[in-house]
């Protein structure tokens, strides 16, 4: 086996028992294969152990000379804030190794999607960090929300766009909502669940709905995204009450006991109910007391209720996603939860539940079971989505002011996560 | 006119796209199934620019135009799925599919890539519900073996086949069905290596020669043949839908006349024309730049062992000159072989025939191409039906009893005949049987009768006592042997 001093991005020429090849080497992902670009356009993969010889043609240089695209302003048109995050939306393929990479580059992420220009000046664009959304932590929604506060301060600016990984959008679109108070401005999350690189990308349409929806009146955090899987338009949904509900669909976003707030067209917004009106003149406060000491379980059929003893042990409180209309096993059971929770819940732990179903309001009446679990300090969260529960437990255990005032302050309708009037969602 | 093609130093190669015909789509487990009826859904998209990183002008001007265009994609929910409609990554490569291709590019003599990265083609027309066709490279370097040389093959790639076009791109909104998309195509190129109308003639012929023998679909737009054929001096021309071999020698005499006035005409330049059905071509666009091509991110690197490639290997299907040669060495003749391989279900049961019977191919071969008709003929029936009475099942009777011993060759026929005609084939068979006692006794009865004669005037007088219809290898073979007692 030959000693190959290949780089990505390198011309080479490599000779096998039977043949030669030329081509451009390309990142492999794997190490016993030597990845090339044939003059074709095709990539293919040699063994290395069978690469006989090999030599450089051209050593890869990377291009740092970088285009300097100013950040075009049309007239007539009114300015809007960017905030970049990570994500589908924001990485693209890199042709000449083969790697995928971040859109770090401001000018690039224009060059890309150059149809919001049309809509919108972006003054103003930050990029914190750039990571997939799975990676973010609650240290992630704080920088994130400092950063759109500044945007929202900006007297010249309308609104800010975020743009992020789908996967964990629905924690940060409920995370903005409660660190954000007071709002005045549109804040609009926004993602893309197929990579920009091809002519499909749902990116484009989402971006510039993201646009229409950062200019409108509607100063409430939201997030954007295709309402079905057509490209005619989008939902802007309220940031406590969406869930992604499917891995790879467009429309994977989908609102939970409550309505989209608008249909978005590029060129028009339908407003479907009632929403926070905007006011430019008011001052949007920052919120970001949060403890992270926080856990979220699901309750499954024959669960040990020596979890409680766990999470109790190093956390403030926790989310049991619990079946029905919110039970758990009680007194009749042979896995009865009520000493432990009892116990825990004496000692200042935190325990609310949510439903598994999605959809749906809990309800401790109806069933003897779900009143015994009352009685003993369980938290019923009506209609809030498991995800939104989570952060708002954080948030609420967060702030000193609010210690042995848990109950009230999660059942308090901070940002549209409690909805008292569920209706059949036909839009 | 005649053509000095050496002097004008005409190259060509042949480049193919034919879809493989195993079952399925290459990326998703729909089936491939084209359809009539109305879809269940429609999905609307648009298209969007996507930044490319070199300066491809013609392809820039094409999607502008596309970019104001809605693309309107038909769905069945029993044959599309999510991946067609670019709504979930793809699933692994189609194995058959895979196998298939292997054994076209073995075929050709290709070398096969260890390993090959799954590719996106930019499509910029719509037919792709995700802006790009999926492509693969699989062999290189191969070539057929021509009476005029050898011609190298370039490559051997299987892609997704596009969406259906439903009316025309003309409008604002373009209508494609998705029955068609993602079905496996396999793509050919020879090398520029033709350089008369003749050898490329024979090329194509030689190539779909070698495409029938592999699991292919047959019919109308199941396979597209494009030409690329330059004079010296001129760019390559490509000339899209050359797929009909009685006007392909036409269709390149009248190329070559074109590029010789062009070049008269001081023009040079390389374009993409479309082939008509009297020979002449009309231009369709000028030549587009290279493919943009960019890895599938969602598919892992594809790697083709030794094992599956020898697997492959020893399973290949023979082509019709190595049939040929195998059926002369069994001592078929000329002309039943031509009815033999006529066409392929006349092979496959030949072929499952001579298996029981392997003593006498041009008996078998005329038990399947040629009786049956015969009957028909002589019954007035249509020879679908005598197929469906003489079925392989019962040929395959019939040759068992004659392996067996049971049977004489010659009385084949007979038995046949009277299963044709409505006897049941045991008792055909039985009495048959009893047939060769009743010839036995007549023989014996006329040499009696006149002995010392020779066999020749014994044969004379047996066929003027029972007629023409007797098994005279049968009556020989019992002459023989009482004469010589």
């Amino acid at each position: 086996m030959a000693i190959l001093n290949f780089n990505p991005g390198d011309e080479v020429e490599i000779r096998l028992a039977k043949d030669e090849l030329r081509g451009r080497v390309l990142e492999s992902g794997e190490r016993d294969i030597l990845l090339l670009k044939l003059d074709s356009g095709y990539n293919i993969g040699i063994m290395r152990d069978n690469i006989l010889a090999g030599k450089v043609i051209k050593r890869f240089k990377e291009d740092k000379e970088e285009e300097k695209i100013e950040l075009k302003r049309k007239d007539g048109l009114k300015n809007i804030g960017l905030v970049i995050t990570g994500g589908t939306i924001a990485s693209k393929l890199d042709p000449q190794t083969g790697g995928v990479k971040w859109l770090t580059n401001v000018n690039e992420f224009i060059k890309f999607y150059p149809e919001i220009m049309d809509i919108a000046n972006i003054k103003k664009i930050d990029v914190p960090f750039m990571i997939a959304s799975e990676s973010m932590t609650s240290e992630h929604w704080i920088k994130i929300a400092e950063c759109v506060k500044k945007i929202l301060d900006d007297n010249e600016i309308e609104g800010v766009i975020v743009t992020h990984g789908t996967d964990f959008l629905g924690y940060t679109g409920a995370a903005l909502s409660f660190f954000l108070r007071d709002l005045n401005k549109p804040v609009v999350l926004t993602y893309s669940q197929r990579s920009i690189d091809r002519a499909s990308s749902d990116a484009n349409l989402n971006l510039q709905c993201a646009a229409e929806m950062a200019l409108s009146d509607c100063a409430e955090v939201m997030i954007v995204g295709h309402a079905t899987i057509n490209d005619d338009f989008c939902y802007a949904m309220p940031g406590t009450k969406t869930r992604k509900m499917h891995t790879s669909k467009r429309d994977a976003f989908k609102v939970i006991n409550d309505l989209p707030i608008a249909k978005v067209f590029p060129g028009k917004v339908e407003f479907l109910r009632k929403y926070r009106v905007r006011d430019n003149k008011r001052k949007t406060e920052l919120d970001i007391n949060f403890n992270d000491k926080i856990g979220l379980v699901k309750f499954y059929p024959g669960q040990d209720p020596s979890i409680l003893d766990f999470y109790a042990l190093k956390y403030k409180g926790i989310i049991v996603e619990a079946s029905g209309l919110g039970h758990l096993p009680v007194s009749e059971s042979g896995i009865n939860w009520l000493p432990n929770l009892k116990r825990h819940i004496k000692n200042g732990f935190v325990v609310c539940v949510t439903a598994q179903t999605i959809n749906g309001r809990l309800d401790p009446f109806v069933y003897s079971n779900g009143r015994e679990l009352m009685d003993a300090g369980v938290i019923f969260l009506e209609d809030m989505l498991t995800e939104t529960a989570f952060v708002k437990l954080g948030f609420v255990l967060g702030h000193r002011g609010w210690i042995g005032k848990a109950k009230e302050k999660m059942l308090e309708n901070f940002s549209g996560e409690l909805n008292d009037r569920l209706i059949t969602n036909i839009i | 006119m005649v053509i000095d093609y050496t002097k004008l130093g005409v190259k060509a190669g042949l480049e193919i796209h034919q879809q493989l015909d195993v079952g399925g789509k290459l990326f998703c487990r729909c089936p491939a199934f084209l359809r009539n009826d109305g879809p269940d859904f429609l999905v609307r998209r648009k298209l969007h620019a996507v930044a490319g990183e070199t300066g491809e002008v013609d392809m820039a001007v094409q999607y502008e135009a596309n970019l104001k265009k809605d693309f309107i994609y038909q769905g069945y929910n029993d044959t599309t799925c999510l991946i067609e409609v670019d709504e979930e990554p793809p699933k692994m490569i189609d194995e058959r599919a895979l196998d298939e291709v292997l054994k076209i590019a073995l075929l050709l003599n290709c070398e096969i890539y260890p390993a090959t990265q799954i590719m996106r083609k930019t499509v910029i027309d719509g037919s792709n519900t995700s802006g790009f066709q999926r492509t693969l490279l699989i062999g290189h370097d191969g070539f057929l073996e021509m009476n005029f040389g050898k011609v190298g093959i370039a490559m051997v790639a299987v892609e997704e086949d596009s969406a259906r076009l439903i009316g025309d791109k003309k409008g604002k909104e373009v209508v494609f069905r998705l029955d068609r998309l993602g079905i496996p195509l396999v793509e050919i190129s020879t090398k520029a290596q033709l350089y008369n109308a003749e050898q490329i003639k024979d090329c194509a012929l030689k190539l779909g020669e070698i495409l029938r023998v592999c699991k292919v679909r047959r019919g109308i737009g199941t396979i597209r043949q494009d030409l690329n054929v330059s004079i010296k001096g001129h760019d390559r021309v490509e000339i899209k839908g050359f797929q009909d071999p009685r006007i392909m020698i036409k269709t390149v005499e009248l190329e070559v006349q074109r590029q010789i006035d062009d070049l008269k005409n001081k023009r040079k330049n390389g374009e993409v024309r479309n082939s008509k059905e009297d020979g002449t071509t009309e231009f369709l666009r000028p030549m587009p730049g290279g493919a943009r091509m960019y890895p599938e991110t969602d598919l892992p690197l594809l790697k083709i062992n030794r094992d599956r490639i020898n697997a492959v290997k020893k399973n290949l299907p023979k082509l019709k000159h190595e049939i040929r040669d195998e059926l002369k060495k069994i001592g078929l003749n000329d002309e039943l072989m031509k009815l033999i391989l006529d066409n392929s279900n006349n092979l496959d049961e030949f072929e499952t025939l001579i298996k029981v019977y392997n003593k006498d191919a041009n008996l078998v071969a005329k038990m399947v191409v040629l009786w049956r008709q015969e009957f028909a003929t002589r019954l007035k029936k249509s020879f679908e039906e005598l197929k469906e009475i003489l079925s392989e099942r019962i040929l395959e009777k019939v040759l068992e009893r004659v392996a067996e011993g049971k049977l004489s060759e010659g009385d084949v026929k007979n038995v046949l005949w009277e299963v044709a005609g409505g006897k049941d084939i045991e008792k055909a068979l039985k009495i048959d049987k009893v047939g060769d006692d009743a010839l036995e006794g007549e023989i014996i009865k006329i040499v009696k009768e006149k002995p010392g004669l020779g066999a020749n005037a014994y044969m004379g007088m047996i066929i003027g006592k029972m007629g023409k219809n007797i098994d005279k290898r049968k009556a020989m073979e019992i002459l023989n042997r009482i004469v010589n007692k």
